[in-house]
């Protein structure tokens, strides 16, 4: 959200979202480009307060002016839009180390999320990706306005046309081991930002694949499309449970592998399913501690009234 | 090793003993000796001792014998797969250069040990990780023996599933950097374009016939499998 519109940032730990991004890159108008730095300090505790994480993304060419502006106690990630080279990254990450250090929080604590966004990001992705111990998540959702401006491709075809910069991405993040953020292609050709069931159909295809990690959206009307979303049905739930006692059957036999209702079940299906009621636990409990946070605010609200 | 015929390689596991007579009479190219996939701890020693003579069953029938091995600690599958009767290896989960280099020499040495022909053998590598892709050009350059690249059961060892639009995800990708790496080096890229429902290289008859005409257009040679029934499809379109 733009960082200069105070109502988003006021209400914003009231929109049930894991993660806010405050945004002084291309939200923010270049004559409020100072004034939206002297905002970062004050805004992260505003969004914090009810068990959001804040991140802020910076302006590429801005990036030691609004590095120093943005790394304050509660801040978790910078977002680093147009990521070009492993060199820009180590600049930022020398930049929030000493930060870090000037304002008393702990080394490490603020990750580095890099924006793949021009073609020269895709030919030096991998290098990229292993740039910093502070990129913890890597990958690509979407292609994007400035991939799609930089390439000269449309963004909103009913097939996907990025194939490789995504597979490229993906493939850095995964060989290192970093989480990866990844969207499987949902044809998209309206464009919208506030498509509730768009963002849905989206975070459920993702969640299909295996994806845990949104991107984020641009409109309070997808944050609970995307919670929905990325959590798994009671269905699944119960599938996997289905799937765990079928494998207690093939365990017992020694077969290496059998079909059941047409389905095969062999040690990868087992894990999936692991995966999916650990990731519903995981679901659960985030949704309890936002729950709870927004709850204690409420009260202390009403207490000071 | 002629590629043209090798259009169909059926993989089977050294568990299941009565399955190698079984492959033997199929019509498969090439079978695989799975030392590692299908093959639980336990069941090591005895899918080991037993390999030799399943070399024989197996070639009886005119099909081409490879032996699947674990690279994370090749030197037993090795010594007791590579006799006479053996075309090569398939290098599961293939995820480093000098795990090829390793197998390479082990190779040589138990090659002049029975009296086998230098360099005989054979290597094909299955890029099944994430490290193995990602490092993919430097691993198959590692070995003069490499003679093919396949992404064996990249979709579950990387835990790939299938998109909206049947797409197993990533793999579009996976399979265009195969085949485009592989024939960078001269190599044969082995594969067939598996879409949603197929998982790991199990498919029917008809979903293996349009996964081979799919695969066969990228570039693909010739593929593997895990049923009989997949045999003839493969053996039809990759002619």
């Amino acid at each position: 959200m733009p960082i200069v519109t105070p109502r988003f940032v006021d209400q914003a730990w009231r929109r049930g979202c894991d993660f806010v991004t405050l945004d002084l890159e291309d939200s923010v108008p270049q004559n409020r480009k100072d004034h939206a730095r002297t905002l970062v300090k004050e805004s992260i505790p505003k969004i914090t307060r009810a068990g959001t994480y804040a991140f802020v993304r910076i302006n590429h060419e801005l990036m030691q002016a609004d590095t120093e502006a943005a790394v304050w106690p509660g801040l978790s990630r910078i977002k680093y839009p147009k990521t070009e080279t492993a060199d820009e990254v180590r600049a930022l990450d020398a930049v929030i180390t000493r930060m870090e250090k000037a304002r008393g929080i702990p080394a490490g604590t603020v990750e580095i999320d890099c924006g793949i966004e021009t073609a020269l990001g895709v030919t030096n992705v991998y290098d990229i990706a292993s740039a910093s111990p502070r990129i913890k998540e890597f990958g690509a959702t979407n292609g994007g306005y400035d991939m799609s401006r930089d390439l000269g491709v449309e963004m909103f075809v009913p097939y996907d046309q990025f194939v490789y910069l995504r597979g490229e991405s993906e493939l850095a993040a995964r060989a290192l081991g970093l989480g990866v953020r990844a969207s499987p292609f949902v044809a998209n050709t309206s464009g919208s930002v506030s498509d509730g069931n768009r963002a849905l159909r989206q975070a459920e295809a993702a969640r299909a694949c295996g994806f845990r990690v949104g991107g984020g959206g641009l409109n309070p009307a997808v944050v609970e499309s995307h919670n929905v979303g990325y959590t798994p049905s009671e269905a699944d739930v119960r599938d996997a449970h289905w799937v765990l006692e079928q494998y207690e059957r093939l365990a017992a036999s020694g077969e290496p592998w059998m079909e059941v209702e047409r389905r095969v079940i062999d040690r990868y299906e087992a894990q999936r399913a692991r995966g999916t009621l650990a990731w519903a636990e995981l679901c659960a409990e985030r949704n309890r501690e936002k729950t709870e946070a927004v709850a204690r605010v409420q009260a202390q609200m009403a207490a000071q009234q | 090793m002629d590629v043209k015929t090798q259009r169909s390689w059926l993989v089977v596991p050294m568990s299941k003993p009565d399955a190698v007579a079984q492959a033997a009479k199929s019509a498969a190219d090439v079978i695989v000796l799975d030392l590692v996939e299908f093959v639980r701890d336990e069941q090591k020693l005895v899918a080991r001792e037993s390999i030799r003579a399943a070399i024989s069953v197996a070639s009886a029938g005119g099909a081409q014998v490879f032996a699947q091995i674990d690279p994370q600690n090749p030197e037993a599958d090795l010594r007791a797969c590579v006799w006479p009767g053996l075309s090569g290896v398939v290098v599961s989960r293939a995820e480093s250069a000098a795990q090829i280099e390793a197998i390479d020499k082990n190779l040589l040495l138990l090659e002049k040990e029975r009296n086998l022909p230098a360099n005989s053998m054979g290597m094909v590598l299955a890029l099944e990780t994430a490290r193995g892709n990602q490092d993919a050009y430097a691993i198959a350059t590692a070995s003069t023996r490499v003679r093919g690249l396949t992404l064996g059961r990249a979709d579950l060892v990387m835990d790939l599933r299938p998109e909206p639009s049947g797409e197993i995800h990533l793999m579009p990708y996976l399979m265009e950097r195969l085949v485009i790496l592989a024939r960078t080096i001269g190599v044969t890229p082995l594969g067939a374009w598996w879409r949603a429902p197929d998982r790991g290289l199990l498919a029917t008859a008809e979903n293996t016939l349009q996964a081979a005409q799919r695969g066969r257009a990228v570039g693909f040679k010739g593929a593997l499998c895990l049923r009989a029934e997949q045999i003839a499809p493969l053996n039809k379109i990759y002619a």
